[in-house]
């Protein structure tokens, strides 16, 4: 996973607070370590030598009451004492006795070298030990102070520096998160004026003045950027609808002249009649191939005008297909497919350009006259979710699963053409249908229908009804008026 | 049935044959190449439709409906290249009754023109008078007036509007219903014609046309007139 460049200064912030607060807290531990250590252990050696300088006297004397001599020494102190002689050890306590005692220092001590050692003792108590030998009367004498206060002290040092260190860690993180938000904040604007222009605010534009003196060069940039894309998109709209209006100055001659041709129709020769069918047939296919083009190029400049009504669906879709199969260019198919609602959704609400849905319906009606043998059933069924589902199923073969995407690409003719539909329609039929009902916030998609035809699939959101039945217990005047 | 159109078009071969295309339907056509000029025939000779191209040299098809409506309520197409809703929408705030979209069918031209001329309603059904507010609605004399006699303009076709929605106080009218029975459409008409008719109404009724008390809008069901 790649990490964002905030999350990356988030991190190295983070991660140089942890790396400080490690060497300042380790270094203080340590430092204060040594001092508490070093100091205890100066003490003890005093004292050792000291009591050692006793037991010296007491065995030259010839004491023999060895026990007895040391715990008089360690009365009054938290120390233990142990004397070795002749190959024998005598403690002061039951907390520490000869065999707690670290091995090497008691071998090292026993042949004759003085010597200093912390440790633990099994119960886990920090204790130091001085070994002292007495060569005078054949003797070692070890005594062994308790470190735990020193222990403790240390311990909550520790913790205390641990704590330190996380906290000096999370206040990096947080200078780092501030630090990256400040320094991205250039960036997050113009990202938001990029999604702002994008969702057709052309007149978006970054503030010059108001930017970082080290950004001026990004904010001119990506005005003038706008600037441009703004006259160009406007420049296109201009052309299409210059455009739009010269072709169809001609057709609307066109138009109105071939119907006054009609209108004389019987009066003319066979011959001619069957050339005004012609010229009218392919005038008409004409239009609409200009009609849907610019619709098209309409749709890729962005500049589509839908007009949002709120209809019940099941009406919508019977008054689509009745006045789409009156419309449509008709081949082979002489009956209108049946309508089937689901009667959960018989009042639902969709919110649509009702000629938009029209000319769907239309396209799908002729899609399935062309290539399927005719649409034979229309239903209204309820989809997943807050959606509801038009599907219209035709008679023909169906579509390969491989074809099923490609079908509404632009200009798309597929293994059918060739076959029925060759030289029909205009090829934008179907884009269309997809560019439709994109606008009106659905879908389509192409499936199998239950007898194995192509089946279309409508999907629309459905307008949650604001009219639902009052709750249980609600006033009963409704059904009195 | 006869009536007097007059056509402003500037493409010659469009107008020539428009006018072949309606007197073939048996209308009586007079065409003008620019709007000054249409507005010269207008004044000449009583006219029954106004057929109006947006897209004229000079002073174009906004400012040619504008000025007809400032002097007359006769009933006016506007025929554009553009279906877009900018300028279907302007036409019709600019004053005008309907509109096609080039390239038109003239049969469909022809009813739509039809369907202007026609009687609000057949006399039988006519609605008896209406007071709301302070206006009076006189269906059979043709006039809206205010209750200090004042007349208030307005076209023929917002008063067939007004009629309808005075014809059923109270009752919300769909959009559908509207669109049939005062321009004959279908279920697939263009909802943007009652829209802005209602709004161009409601400048005329409403005290405060921004806050209406009369002409209200049923959120996704349609238009009702509470006197």
């Amino acid at each position: 996973m790649k990490l964002g460049i905030g999350a990356r200064i988030t991190a190295v912030f983070g991660l140089g607070a942890l790396l400080l607060s490690i060497l300042m807290g380790g270094l203080s531990y340590f430092t204060i370590r040594h001092f508490l250590l070093a100091g205890r252990e100066s003490a003890a050696q005093h004292q050792a030598f000291a009591n050692a300088a006793v037991v010296r006297s007491s065995l030259e004397a010839g004491n023999t009451g060895y026990v007895a001599l040391l715990v008089s020494i360690d009365a009054g102190t938290d120390a233990h004492s142990v004397l070795y002689r002749q190959s024998k050890a005598y403690a002061s306590s039951l907390v520490v006795n000869a065999s707690t005692l670290p091995h090497t220092l008691r071998q090292d001590v026993l042949s004759g070298t003085p010597e200093t050692q912390t440790f633990r003792t099994p119960s886990g108590t920090a204790e130091i030990v001085i070994g002292l030998p007495i060569p005078s009367v054949h003797a070692a004498y070890f005594d062994v102070f308790d470190l735990s206060d020193l222990d403790h002290t240390l311990s909550v040092l520790g913790l205390t520096l641990f704590g330190a260190g996380v906290v000096t860690t999370l206040l990096g993180v947080a200078l780092g998160r501030f630090a990256s938000r400040r320094l991205l904040q250039p960036l997050a604007d113009v990202t938001q004026a990029a999604g702002a222009i994008a969702g057709g605010h052309l007149e978006t534009r970054l503030d010059a003045d108001a930017a970082d003196p080290d950004l001026q060069g990004l904010t001119n940039s990506f005005n003038t950027m706008v600037d441009q894309l703004q006259e160009r998109i406007e420049r296109e709209g201009r052309f299409n609808s210059d455009v739009s209006h010269e072709l169809r100055s001609p057709l609307t001659t066109l138009a109105a002249s071939v119907e006054v041709l009609e209108a004389d129709r019987d009066k003319m020769p066979p011959r001619s009649q069957r050339a005004l069918q012609l010229l009218s047939d392919d005038l008409r296919r004409f239009e609409r191939m200009v009609g849907e083009l610019l619709e098209i190029s309409r749709a890729d400049a962005g500049s589509v005008d839908v007009f949002l009504e709120e209809v019940n669906v099941a009406e919508l879709v019977r008054r689509s297909v009745e006045t789409g199969f009156a419309h449509m260019d008709r081949h082979s198919n002489p009956t209108p497919p049946t309508v089937q609602v689901d009667p959960e959704v018989a009042a639902w609400r969709v919110g649509v350009d009702k000629r938009r849905f029209e000319r769907v319906m239309v396209n799908l009606l002729e899609n399935a006259d062309h290539y399927g043998g005719g649409a034979t059933n229309v239903s209204v069924r309820p989809g997943p979710g807050h959606l509801v589902e038009v599907t219209v199923d035709d008679a023909g073969p169906g579509i390969e699963p491989a074809e099923r995407s490609r079908v509404f690409e632009r200009f798309y003719r597929g293994s059918a053409s060739g076959r029925r539909g060759a030289g029909r329609g205009t090829g934008l039929g179907l884009a269309l249908v997809t560019e439709h009902m994109r606008v009106m916030s659905g879908s389509v998609r192409v499936d199998v229908s239950p007898e194995g035809g192509a089946r279309f699939v409508l999907v629309l959101p459905v307008i949650p009804r604001d009219d639902d039945p009052e709750p249980a217990g609600a006033p009963e005047t409704e059904v009195l008026r | 049935m006869s009536g007097r159109i007059l056509v402003v078009e500037d493409d010659e071969r469009i107008r020539s044959s428009m006018r072949l295309a309606l007197e073939g339907e048996g209308y009586e056509v007079r065409d003008a190449a620019s709007a000054e000029e249409g507005l010269d025939l207008f004044a000449e000779a009583p006219t029954d439709v106004a057929l109006i191209d947006l897209m004229l040299p000079g002073m174009d098809g906004f400012e040619c409906t504008r000025a007809l409506r400032r002097s007359s309520a006769v009933p006016i197409i506007i025929v554009t290249a553009r279906s877009d809703t900018h300028d279907v929408v302007a036409g019709l705030e600019a004053g005008a009754d309907d509109y096609v979209t080039k390239p038109f069918v003239a049969k469909e031209l022809a009813a739509r023109i039809r369907a202007l001329l026609r009687r609000a309603r057949p006399a039988d059904e006519q609605p008896g008078a209406l007071t709301f507010g302070d206006l009076q609605l006189l269906p059979e004399q043709g006039v809206l007036r205010r209750l200090d006699g004042e007349e208030v303009h307005c076209t023929r076709t917002e008063f067939r509007l007004l009629c309808e929605l005075a014809a059923s106080p109270n009752k919300v009218l769909s959009r559908e219903q509207l669109l049939d029975r005062v321009w004959g459409y279908d279920y697939f008409g263009d909802g943007r014609l009652v829209d802005v008719h209602i709004r161009r109404l409601r400048t005329k009724v409403e005290a405060d046309p921004s806050v209406p008390q009369h002409i209200l809008t049923v959120r996704g069901m349609g238009y009702k007139l509470v006197p």
